[in-house]
């Protein structure tokens, strides 16, 4: 059994290197990227300052070079795969330097290139006893002029192996602190609505398993299969234009995750603001998987009851409660365990309709917004963490079954 | 499975029905015909797909009818057989207003205005419209035609938005009957040919296995872990697609579920008796595949059918909502959705509630539909003991 796990775990990492490379590959394939982007701006922008005389030769060679390098451009793809993987060294900082003076470097480092001979050595400007460490120069050629001229870099493996997600184009901040500042909403709404859709599916499924056929089964009925038709995003849509705009009833707010004066109110008031405001999203949320988990859940308590095991538990006189809580729930809950996985998965990779749609800014309109304008780092960073969240979703449903169900044995 | 049921079945079923002996295909077609709730949902929703077909002849703002100066004009007609892939059989419906004595119109004809024009000259000449006679395109161009009009109300020549119109002055009822067939075309066009891909393969990885079996699974698995709306968003930015590079791009991703689950079914019934049987008569391979396994396998993805449509129909809408669905102005619930989002504190209501409203009332019938067909298909019959 641990072994079987252990397997699994391990079969993930061919999967994870296989889905992320494709979406790398299709990310970056696709034009209009932000080396593009940023050349029309920089074109966009030259033309205002320079009264329109400004075409093609605007930017300087130089400066694409330098975007390129600086979005990793200048390399073959599967090197900048590598390179993002933490696999492969990069040119974590580089700078220019002109032979003879000193040059400032990270923090408060200053560094010198001496004329050695024929070549030069790099040394540490304030204190040339002092080891340089990893930093390395090169001599190169001015795009534009074909002049020589020179380079101090530093080679780094840092990548998503090393826990570093890069920085977001727009933003200029590392992807992680922006991923950081968005997660907690994301996880609000996601732990609460999982709790909530176990909670209601098998409180509702037991309820229409023991009074199937009846009206109560019917009118129920129509309701789940109402919330599973239609998309999550679509209920709350039609929730805020009747229940929020003041057309109908402006019982809610119009969308947000807390007031604008959030900061300004009472303990109590705090906690009533993010209860109002948490109503109608968490509906939306919810309504997606519940209806599923529900039919789940009757149809195998339906299956459970008319056994054998279950008969005899009536004849032997036990109390109806404990018969289908005790003795029928435990077979009947297994197939809503085996969802766990793939209803993680959901509340993940579905909730950027719903954050549109209420205005949340969770990590789903983050990463929608970064796919919108190219902003890579975010939209990789996006693509790592959904991808890990449905593999281990998937390994942690079997390890649910396997606790739930002792008959289960994974080979 | 169905196979084994067949046998265990058959016998109280068949006394019920009163001593007459039905195919195992009858019997389903009966039990799915007692459920009322499906059956009348499958009536509505053929109906009114088949009628959907006839949409340029019932919503639109091109005339049935045009009798002008002895000559007599079917521009509707024209739009009728103007069909997607086959071409424009009837001509193109393009009439300059000029054309039809409206002087100095050289776009396209006005047929309302032309039909109070006519009225007013008395001349013998008419102007029969639809019985909606607004089209899903135009827009506030044409005049009358005004942005985000509420339902009900009359353009200033008295003909009546039954649903208003939307930022562009596009008449939502229009873009609604359309959009539905736009819809429910795009989730037909998307479930069957996952069927077609997802069938064969899960049927071959199942039933042969092997080294195709193990590397379809790897590539499966990294398929499946795609966060699929994602890539469809990257890719849909990059091409506007057309109506049929959407379709694929779905399908894409949508044969998954269908292979994996004709892969377990195939995987299962190899083992069987009857298979082994059929094999041992030296039966060919193909004819075991197509004929023995083929059909006991079908039955689950069958049932699945109706919410592999409910679910392409959602995916086409929140694509849509986006906006990286369908290019415009092709008519479609989740732009109107997303235009009426945008406005929401303006209170144009009909925006989200009028194609969101025909999203619940289609989805629902499928949904019922797919509840009968699975009850129908489901040999047990529920007993509770105690």
């Amino acid at each position: 059994m641990v072994e079987y796990f252990v397997r699994r775990l391990l079969l993930t990492i061919p999967t994870f290197l296989g889905s992320t490379f494709v979406v790398f590959l299709v990310v970056q394939l696709a034009p209009g990227g932000p080396l593009e982007q940023q050349i029309q701006a920089l074109k966009r922008g030259g033309e205002t300052a320079g009264a329109g005389l400004v075409g093609e030769q605007a930017l300087p060679k130089d400066a694409i070079e330098e975007l390129k390098r600086f979005y990793g451009f200048d390399k073959p793809i599967w090197q900048r795969y590598l390179i993002w993987l933490g696999v492969m060294k990069r040119e974590a900082k580089s700078y220019r330097i002109t032979p003879g003076k000193p040059r400032l470097v990270g923090d408060n480092e200053r560094l010198i290139l001496v004329p050695m001979g024929k070549s030069f050595a790099l040394r540490n400007a304030d204190d040339p006893s002092k080891p340089v460490g990893n930093w390395q120069w090169r001599q190169e050629n001015d795009p534009e002029t074909g002049a020589i001229r020179y380079r101090v870099y530093r080679e780094a493996y840092s990548g998503i192996f090393t826990g570093d997600f890069g920085r977001s184009y727009r933003f200029r901040k590392p992807v992680m602190e922006l991923i950081a500042e968005r997660l907690p909403v994301s996880i609000q709404f996601g732990i609460i609505s999982f709790v909530l859709s176990y909670a209601i599916s098998v409180y509702l499924g037991v309820q229409k398993a023991l009074r199937h056929n009846t009206p109560f089964d019917f009118a129920t009925s129509s309701a789940v299969f109402m919330t599973y038709s239609i998309p999550g995003w679509a209920i709350g849509a039609v929730l805020l234009v009747l229940l929020a705009t003041d057309r109908f009833f402006p019982i809610f707010p119009l969308g947000g995750f807390e007031d604008p004066l959030y900061a300004e109110l009472t303990f109590f008031e705090k906690i009533w603001d993010r209860a109002y405001h948490f109503v109608l999203p968490t509906i939306a949320y919810t309504a997606g998987s519940f209806a599923l988990l529900t039919m789940l859940m009757k149809n195998s308590l339906i299956d459970t009851l008319s056994s054998d095991y279950i008969r005899t538990a009536f004849a032997k006189g036990i109390r109806e409660q404990r018969v289908i809580w005790l003795h029928a729930m435990r077979n009947s809950i297994i197939p809503i365990t085996a969802n766990i996985g793939y209803v993680i998965g959901i509340f993940f990779a579905g909730s950027y309709l719903i954050e549109r749609v209420f205005d949340i800014q969770g990590i789903g309109q983050l990463s929608f917004e970064a796919l919108v304008a190219r902003d890579y780092p975010i939209v990789f960073a996006f693509t790592v963490i959904s991808v890990v969240v449905s593999l281990i979703g998937s390994i942690l449903s079997d390890l649910a079954l396997a606790v739930i169900d002792p008959r289960i044995r994974f080979k | 499975m169905a196979h084994v049921e067949t046998a265990t079945e058959s016998a109280p079923n068949g006394a019920a029905s009163g001593g007459e002996v039905l195919s195992i295909q009858q019997r389903r077609w009966r039990k799915f015909r007692s459920f009322g709730r499906g059956y009348y949902s499958l009536l509505l929703l053929v109906g009114a797909y088949v009628l959907s077909f006839f949409l340029p002849l019932l919503v639109n703002n091109r005339a049935l009818v045009v009798h002008y100066n002895g000559r007599t004009y079917f521009p509707a007609v024209r739009d009728l057989l103007d069909l997607p892939l086959v071409g424009q059989l009837g001509g193109t419906p393009f009439l300059s207003g000029e054309e039809l004595g409206q002087v100095g119109n050289k776009s396209e004809c006005d047929y309302r205005a032309l039909k109070r024009q006519y009225q007013a000259e008395g001349k013998g000449n008419y102007v029969i419209m639809p019985p909606y006679p607004f089209g899903p395109i135009e827009d506030i161009s044409v005049e009358g035609n005004e942005p985000f009009a509420p339902p009900l109300s009359r353009t200033e020549f008295g003909d009546v938005h039954l649903f208003g119109t939307d930022d562009r002055g596009r008449d939502v009822f229009a873009r609604m009957a359309y959009g539905f067939q736009i819809s429910f075309s795009f989730a037909l066009l998307v479930a069957t040919l996952s069927y077609l891909i997802g069938v064969p393969l899960g049927a071959v990885m199942g039933y042969f296995g092997r080294w195709f079996d193990l590397l379809m699974q790897r590539f499966m698995e990294i398929w499946g872990s795609l966060p699929f709306l994602f890539l469809i968003i990257i890719v849909v930015s990059i091409v506007r697609p057309s109506f049929f590079v959407l379709v694929l791009l779905l399908v894409l991703f949508s044969w998954l579920g269908i292979a994996q689950q004709m892969r377990a079914q195939f995987y299962r019934e190899k083992t069987r008796d009857y298979t082994a049987a059929a094999i041992s008569i030296g039966v060919p391979t193909r004819r075991v595949l197509l004929r023995h396994i083929l059909p006991n396998s079908l039955v689950p993805i069958i049932t699945f059918f109706p919410f592999a449509i409910v679910g392409d129909i959602g995916a086409l809408v929140s694509l849509d909502f986006l906006g990286f669905g369908l290019a415009p102005p092709t008519p479609s619930w989740g732009e109107m959705v997303s235009i009426g989002m945008e406005n929401l504190t303006s209170g144009y209501w009909w925006l989200v509630l009028v194609p969101l409203g025909a999203l619940f009332v289609t989805l629902m019938l499928v949904v019922f539909i797919g509840e009968a067909v699975r009850e129908a298909f489901d040999p047990k019959t529920f007993s509770r003991l105690r």
